[in-house]
């Protein structure tokens, strides 16, 4: 198991982990920093500072309660749906890839893709948001064409990890990819 | 051919226009060709565009030519609205991950090329603008986008123009120094048009047209001729190719002196078609009013045919003497013109396509036009980017008091906007982008697998298609 320590594209500093279980499974786990408590209390005394305004103006109690249950119910709802705190990504060559993202809330949401419809880990550029990013995607097999591509998975979405951590996670997988389009056809050509 | 003439430097080139493919039409293939063979001689060559359609995000053309379709909104016949500042962040992300030495801005209609322009100036770079087209001086449009050529062009380091003629149109619109313009003609690709004399039927004479049917083109001389002619001449065919709303006119011509026989309208012309239309012909017509490097007739040329043409803008350049006929815009000298053009095709002292072919080969190609571009970017190289209180300076005293002082204001703006840029993604934190262009690119070697395995295996290009299909699902 060893740690290294990237930048996303942002410029967040994240860690990735490898974990190296067998020959052909292996882990990468992509940590994003932590709910800072300085930004965490830096949103809620603006949302408190705003209500204390608004009370000062309308004199009315009801502005205070609802702005406490209102910042309650949504650092509930970031921590639960859309702050994650760590993506992991793991490869069994005999198996397929599981995608898990992990919320701050410990809430784990898991996808599994088979190998037999994995077709290959690429990297691509993509246009997001005012920037122009590097991502890791799966590209998915089509049933009905050998060559063509059904679907495409990004991974490492909210990350967001710069081309040499992505290169580094790439290389992983693909030496795993690698054994499994070699060892059907040793044994099936030999 | 690459490490023969890669004694020079080599640029980095940020081609930025409106217009590329899947558009089609004499800019984009302007700057596609030119692309390539830039590539060719050893420069990393990238385009950014705006989406069409579904097709958005990065794409690679052959040779590694990397297309950015930016997700702009399309405002007017397919030029982007501007505002000068939402593109920015964009267009710098772009520059600064691609490492651009020079950007080079093409045609006056695209809003993009002027705003990647004043981006690249705000960001300390060279600039190059290429002109493709001549405008007017009196009605209020040109008035006004000659005012923003202006602003746009006074502190860009070298213009380039297509002819003498819009070399000279340009100056005086955009009040240049015209030691910073150069001419550079636009070529042809000599091996799409190749004579073809069987194709042709030598019992008929065949005067074809290829034109948008547009006034500029001058259609209306077109439609006085045609009946005239015809009446001379009872052997004589026409073939006209392309559309547009002068269309109308043709017809009702050809309608009233009972042409159907005779004068053929084929409608829109795919690119490749045009040879196969004009390999059928004795002659070739050009009736544009305002031209500013008439392509239609080098092709035509090329492909062997005796041209006639009007002496408008930057026409009488194009091609010598001997394989041009030149008129004046009006029926009466065009009649005149082609009749000659007919009687030395009677007498058979016409010159044979194939020789015609064999010149003309020689005057227009890519690989010249590349190399005499490359001079501008060297030349550009060595200029210094002017600084901020100079270009301020250069703008208030060169565009007027008014426009002067609130573009400025704007180029102040657009710099404080920068610094923001810069202060929320840092230059370090942006990757830098794999260089793909060029045979000898980072998809033909061995960048992201140290062991022996896959890339070798691949072809150089599937990976860029595997990307290219991804895309394809995604849209």
């Amino acid at each position: 198991m060893e740690e290294r320590r990237y930048r996303s594209a942002s410029g967040a500093s994240i860690a990735l982990r490898r974990r190296q279980h067998s020959a052909s499974c292996r882990e990468l786990a992509v940590r994003c920093p932590r709910l800072r408590l300085r930004s965490l209390s830096a949103a809620t005394s603006a949302a408190w500072l705003a209500a204390y305004g608004l009370f000062a103006l309308t004199e009315n109690s009801m502005v205070l309660s609802a702005a406490i249950i209102v910042t309650l119910i949504g650092l509930i709802v970031y921590l639960h749906f859309m702050k994650i705190d760590q993506e992991l990504l793991l490869v069994i060559g005999s198996l397929g890839i599981q995608v898990t993202s992990v919320y701050a809330s410990g809430k784990e949401s898991t996808t599994f893709i088979e190998m037999s419809q994995v077709k290959d880990v690429v990297i691509n550029e993509a246009i997001h948001m005012q920037k122009v990013i590097y991502y890791l995607c799966i590209l998915l097999q089509d049933p009905g064409d050998p060559q063509g591509v059904s679907e495409v998975v990004p991974l490492f979405q909210s990350s967001k990890p710069r081309l040499d951590c992505l290169i580094e996670v790439y290389k992983s997988c693909q030496e795993i990819l690698e054994q499994r389009k070699t060892a059907p056809q040793s044994s099936g050509i030999k | 051919m690459a490490s023969g003439v890669l004694a020079g430097r080599s640029h980095s080139v940020c081609m930025v226009s409106d217009f590329f493919y899947p558009n089609m039409g004499g800019v984009e293939s302007h700057v596609y060709q030119l692309s390539q063979c830039l590539i060719e001689r050893g420069h990393k060559v990238l385009v950014v565009t705006h989406a069409y359609g579904c097709r958005k995000g990065v794409r690679y053309l052959t040779n590694g030519l990397k297309v950015y379709y930016l997700p702009l909104k399309v405002m007017y016949n397919q030029s982007t609205a501007t505002t000068l500042f939402h593109s920015l962040p964009l267009l710098r992300y772009i520059f600064v991950r691609e490492r651009v030495t020079v950007v080079h801005a093409h045609s006056s209609f695209s809003a993009m090329a002027h705003d990647a322009l004043f981006h690249a100036k705000t960001m300390g770079l060279r600039t190059v603008f290429t002109d493709h087209s001549l405008f007017g001086f009196a009605d209020v449009s040109s008035v006004l986008t000659n005012k923003l050529l202006t602003v746009s062009l006074c502190d860009t380091n070298h213009i380039i123009c297509v002819s003498y003629t819009s070399k000279e149109n340009t100056v005086l619109r955009a009040a240049l120094d015209p030691r910073i313009v150069s001419v550079i003609p636009n070529a042809v690709d000599p091996t799409d048009f190749t004579p073809d004399p069987s194709r042709r039927d030598d019992s008929t004479v065949t005067i074809v047209v290829v034109s948008r049917l547009v006034y500029r083109k001058g259609i209306d001389l077109l439609s006085g001729i045609i009946p005239e002619l015809c009446q001379k001449y009872p052997e004589l065919h026409f073939l006209i190719g392309g559309e547009g709303p002068k269309r109308i006119v043709l017809e009702e011509v050809r309608e009233r002196y009972q042409l159907h026989d005779r004068v053929r309208l084929l409608g829109a012309l795919e690119h490749q078609d045009v040879r196969n239309v004009l390999v059928q012909g004795h002659i070739f017509l050009n009736t544009s009013l305002t031209e500013a490097f008439c392509m239609a007739i080098v092709e035509a040329a090329s492909c062997g045919l005796q041209v006639v043409s009007t002496r408008v803008g930057g026409i009488p350049e194009v091609l010598p003497e001997s394989l041009i006929i030149l008129c004046e815009p009006s029926v009466k000298s065009l009649c005149h013109g082609l009749e000659k053009a007919i009687a030395q095709l009677r007498s058979g002292t016409l010159p044979s396509p194939e020789t015609v072919h064999n010149k003309v080969k020689t005057f227009y190609t890519w690989r010249n036009v590349a190399e005499r571009t490359e001079k501008v970017y060297d030349r550009v190289a060595d200029e210094v980017v002017l600084p901020m209180d100079e270009r301020l300076d250069r703008l208030m005293s060169h565009c007027g008091p008014v426009t002067g002082c609130i573009f400025a204001l704007f180029a102040v703006l657009n710099f404080l906007f920068l610094t923001f840029l810069r202060w929320m993604t840092p230059d370090y934190i942006i990757d830098v982008a794999i260089d793909a262009t060029g045979p000898k690119s980072a998809w033909t070697k061995q960048y992201f697998l140290g062991k022996k395995g896959r890339v070798k295996e691949q072809p150089p290009s599937s990976k860029n298609a595997q990307m290219e299909r991804k895309e394809h699902i995604s849209c």
